[in-house]
């Protein structure tokens, strides 16, 4: 399968596939996404819900078995994990190519 | 009190509750077809905020309900099925938006022109079954009584007024279809500009 297709991945992907390397439902990842960002990243409830069903489409998280009877909970599926080093690696490339331009390191 | 009034531009239609709120119509329901139902109370600021999703399951509809009171967000108006689904903000979690991006923001755009052209495909495919059914002579559809307008007087009258139920009902599906066909082709291509609009707006920041 081509994962490449998702890349560059947007901010809120970033953090939500990250968030759900661990399992967790809606709001979990909205309040992890905002703690790891230093609270530079706020999701809020309605583009959270659409992420969340978009990635669930593309298969880059599934739903997991929850306790709440209400809330549904979420993991990244290895594609996911895949994806995220994949833009990882990405991001490394564009820092490194910065530093050896400005040539401060 | 209730209000007939038909949106498809959610930002507006937001704006129309706050404007109520002010003057003290506070929404209660929403039930289809534009009908709003507004409590008289105190006049009030409030915030509303618009969704547009439809649900297959409960449970999902659940989930998704839930997932807006975890983040402060009060669901006041939608069911499963209803698409259009109203928010307040019920403490200080909640923020001003239920959407962080615009692109997310401008999806309910996209969601609603989508049901709106399946809608209008239904409606079309149930006329055409309907037009099929009269072997492309429209007239099957109306008065079959044989030899009906050649009668006069009380012959006439009776005939007419038996057959005039059957005839009603021939019809009327017919003009319901055509003009719910035609209502969601347009609200769809209005819904369309929104989006286009909305998603240009997005690019160029």
């Amino acid at each position: 399968m081509n994962l490449e297709k998702h890349l560059p991945l947007t901010e809120t992907t970033y953090y939500i596939l990250l968030s759900l390397l661990e399992a967790g439902h809606g709001y979990a990842v909205m309040q992890r996404a905002e703690e790891l960002s230093g609270g530079r990243v706020r999701i809020a409830a309605g583009t959270m819900y659409g992420a969340i069903e978009n990635l669930l489409k593309q298969k880059l998280i599934t739903s997991v078995p929850s306790k709440d009877p209400r809330r549904k909970m979420y993991r990244t599926t290895e594609e996911g994990a895949h994806v995220l080093q994949m833009e990882v690696q990405r991001l490394k490339h564009m820092i490194e190519i910065y530093h050896m331009i400005q040539g401060d390191e | 009190m209730r209000k007939f009034k038909l949106f498809w531009d959610f930002d507006a239609e937001e704006k129309y509750l706050n404007d109520m709120a002010s003057k003290g119509y506070i929404l209660k329901k929403y039930s289809m077809f534009g009908f709003y139902h507004f409590e008289l109370s105190q006049p009030q600021k409030l915030n509303y905020k618009i969704d547009y999703r439809v649900f297959n399951d409960r449970e999902e509809f659940e989930n998704y309900i839930a997932l807006f009171e975890d983040a402060g967000w009060k669901h006041v108006s939608g069911t499963k099925r209803s698409g259009v689904q109203y928010f307040l903000p019920m403490n200080e979690k909640a923020g001003t938006d239920i959407f962080s991006n615009r692109a997310s923001a401008a999806m309910r755009y996209k969601t609603f022109y989508d049901i709106c052209m399946v809608n209008f495909i239904c409606f079309v495919f149930n006329l055409t079954v309907i037009l099929l059914t009269t072997n492309g002579n429209l007239s099957n559809l109306t008065f079959l009584t044989p030899g009906l307008w050649e009668m006069t007087g009380k012959d006439f009258w009776s005939a007419f007024f038996f057959e005039l139920p059957f005839v009603i009902l021939r019809v009327l599906p017919l003009i319901a279809f055509a003009a719910a066909g035609v209502l969601y082709f347009y609200w769809g291509t209005k819904a369309k500009k929104l989006y286009n609009l909305r998603i240009s707006e997005e690019k160029s920041n």
